[in-house]
């Protein structure tokens, strides 16, 4: 067991977050549900961003990358929220199987 | 030290996995910002503090106003909710699979020679400051048209319909 | 080196002030110039290339750093670098956005300074993203693209356009984890995501470590995927139908290639003769060629089929950059060129057909070309230039990909790319026959010709696309003066 150090622990539990992100983006049918799994998923980069710069040593690079992405990811749950609620609007729930207009 | 990281870990999971398999969606968005609390607490003992603190300002707290409000403008009646979207059922095998996975991935980091994670080393002599405001100007400025685009989206995206002449 | 400072910071600048002044002057005004303004930025965008492209030819300069707005004192601190691809992309950036504007001052009614401000920081995440020298400041900027373009789908909140965005947003951002998950990895060997350091320190493909080859893997799944290649393509018809026809061609014309294909691009220059790379993205391209073009032949919708089609020519785009060399990689950015012409004008067509007749269907169509003649011909024109009919510009961008196809040895490969033009002429042969030959229908009796500034840029396009075909033996010869074929 000394092949598995805490860095590699990290590295795990990053894989297992996105997959549990992405396995809720396919199942899930609740619009908001959606964004909680993009959310989840844009964690575990987070984490892979520090894991990596805890491991070679620039750890003010990685914050300075971290910070950035967040940003980003607070703009983006925003805009995504926004489309569901004028979704809500049009058809009175959140429901993702009632968007079948655009067919072919 | 390393065991507080270990138990911060597995809590970080915990959550995400209640998050996501949460049958009330309100519960969802309660242990996502629980679940981000717990990464700011593993950002800050990793010696990244900055980061801690933007992560537990901003996901921890604003994302998390940003899902109630957006649920509290989409009342649903409770029983809807519970008859349509099975969530707790159609989403019954994920702990199952996150087992298989963290059993492959365990094998493959412990077999697969370059998988493993180097161990870390001394932390360059660095200021997180001074590296944010001298060297990475680009990405400052992507932040500030990315706040710009926010705005934009507010104001056309959460306005009242009918007027402005919307399509059906 | 004032001059060049100057010259660059406008790319940044231009779209800014553009924003500025439409916060600050009064609404009414802005209403009706909003137009003007934004084809004013365009123009500055393509002159500053054209005289960039010049100065720096002149002055024998290959490649020039700068900053915007305020100088950080100390270390490497110059994050903008232009050379020469960062000049080609961006002229093409000031063409498709002119020409957009030119589409929307006639089809967009209502929003039209949300619809600016949109356009302006789309402009500004474009250029960013082709003028960056750091990966992580790439994903920034395309972030900054893909956030642009799912407000600009949804802006109108009709039921077709959050259907398209939504669908769009959520495999967008997926795509964006993938990337920056391969990113955070080459970050953990490299100590620094600066182009140089990433190329030095992963020259010896004997280094690589697994978790190497699984960021490679994951960077180029998530720009397949906003480029539109086949199997990652599914968003791409929902998103280019519903959007309003002047983001469609802005979508479809340039955003799909600088998202999509320049950071593939990045990519393969990043990490120069990986074999895998290579293998990969033909069989990607190959398969979008195909696919693409056999799921055109069965839609109903023009805008649809304008979609699938825009999938297609993105698998010749990928099969250029797969061959690794400098005459696929010139080949790929023509090609990039010819389809965002005829692309554009398949979508003003589409827009003139909206126009005058109020629908988008074939199945109502028909019979249009004595009462559209310029419609048809233009519509005429980019069929024969999709399809690589001499002297259109497309018939060289083909034959530019196939030449260095054949010259890296895959023979086969070349073989099958040409037989496959003939799917692309079935499908656009159907398109012009459904909607322009034919008997013309009753109800279709009082449709006119489209007037104004669609009916200027059908002709604009027309025009560009065959004297840049009639002239692109100059074109080659001065590269191959160059030195550079």
């Amino acid at each position: 067991m000394t092949a598995i150090n805490l860095e590699t622990v990290m590295l795990i539990i990053g894989f297992l977050m996105i997959l549990a992100g992405c396995y809720c983006l396919i199942r899930t049918y609740h619009m908001l549900k959606i964004i909680i799994g993009i959310e989840v998923a844009m964690k575990a980069v987070t984490l892979f961003l520090i894991l990596a710069g805890y491991v070679n040593g620039h750890i003010g690079l990685a914050q300075a990358y971290v910070i950035t992405a967040i940003v980003l990811e607070v703009i983006a749950a925003v805009i995504c929220a926004g489309v569901t609620i004028g979704l809500y609007k049009k058809y009175g729930n959140m429901d993702i199987r009632n968007l079948t207009r655009l067919k072919g | 030290m390393e065991t507080l990281v270990y138990i911060c870990l597995a809590f970080l999971l915990v959550f995400c996995v209640m998050a996501v398999t949460s049958r009330s969606i309100l519960k969802s968005a309660i242990y996502l910002a629980v679940a981000s609390a717990t990464l700011g607490v593993i950002f800050y003992l990793m010696a990244a503090r900055w980061a801690a603190v933007v992560e537990v300002s901003a996901c921890s707290g604003l994302v998390t106003v940003i899902f109630i409000s957006a649920i509290s403008l989409s009342k649903e009646r409770k029983d809807d909710i519970h008859k349509k979207y099975d969530d707790e059922k159609r989403m019954r095998f994920l702990p199952h699979l996150l087992i298989i996975g963290g059993i492959v991935l365990i094998a493959a980091a412990l077999f697969i020679k370059g998988f493993r994670v180097p161990d870390s080393t001394a932390p360059a002599a660095e200021d997180f400051r001074e590296i944010f405001w001298n060297t990475r100007q680009a990405d400052i400025f992507g932040q500030i048209i990315t706040i710009l685009i926010g705005g934009i989206a507010v104001s056309v995206l959460f306005r009242d319909s009918k007027e402005n002449g919307d399509k059906g | 080196m004032k001059v060049l400072d100057v010259v660059t910071e406008a790319f940044f600048l231009a779209p800014l002030i553009a924003i500025v002044l439409n916060t600050v002057l009064p609404k009414k005004f802005m209403e009706k110039y909003f137009s003007l303004l934004s084809g004013l930025v365009c123009l500055i965008q393509i002159f500053d290339a054209g005289f960039a492209a010049y100065y720096m030819a002149v002055n024998r300069i290959t490649s020039h750093n700068f900053s915007v707005f305020w100088r950080a004192a100390g270390l490497n601190a110059d994050l903008f670098s232009l050379h020469a691809i960062s000049l080609v992309f961006l002229c093409f950036i000031g063409m498709v956005s002119g020409v957009s504007v030119l589409v929307g001052a006639r089809t967009i009614n209502t929003r039209k300074s949300s619809y600016v401000n949109l356009l302006m920081t789309l402009i500004i995440g474009m250029n960013g993203m082709v003028l960056v020298s750091d990966l992580f400041s790439l994903y920034v900027f395309l972030d900054v693209v893909g956030l642009s373009s799912f407000v600009l789908i949804a802006m109108f909140r009709s039921r077709e356009g959050l259907e398209g965005s939504i669908k769009y947003l959520i495999t967008s951002e997926l795509a964006g984890i993938f990337i920056m998950t391969g990113i955070s990895f080459i970050f953990m060997k490299a100590g620094s995501l600066d182009y140089t350091v990433v190329t030095k320190t992963f020259a010896q493909q004997g280094s690589w470590t697994a978790l190497t080859y699984l960021s490679v893997i994951l960077m180029l799944a998530g720009f397949a995927v906003k480029a539109g290649a086949v199997p990652f393509h599914s968003w791409l018809p929902d998103a280019h139908q519903s959007a309003d026809t002047s983001i469609s061609i802005l979508l479809s014309g340039i955003v799909i290639k600088i998202a999509g294909v320049y950071g593939i691009i990045v990519l393969v220059r990043l990490f120069p003769g990986v074999y895998a790379i290579r293998v990969s993205l033909a069989v990607i391209g190959l398969l979008s060629i195909v696919v693409g073009a056999l799921l055109a032949l069965s839609q109903g919708h023009f805008k649809r089929v304008a979609a699938y089609s825009s999938v297609s020519q993105v698998g010749y785009i990928l099969l250029g950059l797969s061959t690794g060399t400098m005459l696929g990689l010139i080949g790929a950015i023509a090609h990039v060129f010819s389809h965002a012409m005829f692309k554009s004008t398949m979508f003003a067509n589409a827009a003139a057909l909206h126009e005058q007749t109020g629908t988008l269907e074939m199945d109502k169509m028909g019979g249009l070309q004595k009462q559209m003649p310029v419609t048809a011909v233009s519509s005429l024109i980019a069929f024969l230039s999709t399809a690589g009919i001499p002297p259109f510009s497309g018939f060289w961008s083909k034959l530019l990909i196939i030449l260095a196809l054949w010259m890296s040895g895959n023979h086969i490969l070349a073989a099958v790319t040409l037989c496959a033009s003939i799917l692309t002429s079935a499908y656009l042969l159907r398109l012009q026959q459904k909607v322009f030959f034919g008997k013309a229908k009753e109800q279709l009796s009082g449709v006119k010709e489209i007037t104004g500034s669609i009916r200027f840029v059908e002709i604009l396009l027309t025009g560009i696309t065959s004297v840049v075909g009639v002239f692109f033996p100059l074109i080659l010869l001065l590269l191959q003066r160059g030195g550079l074929i």
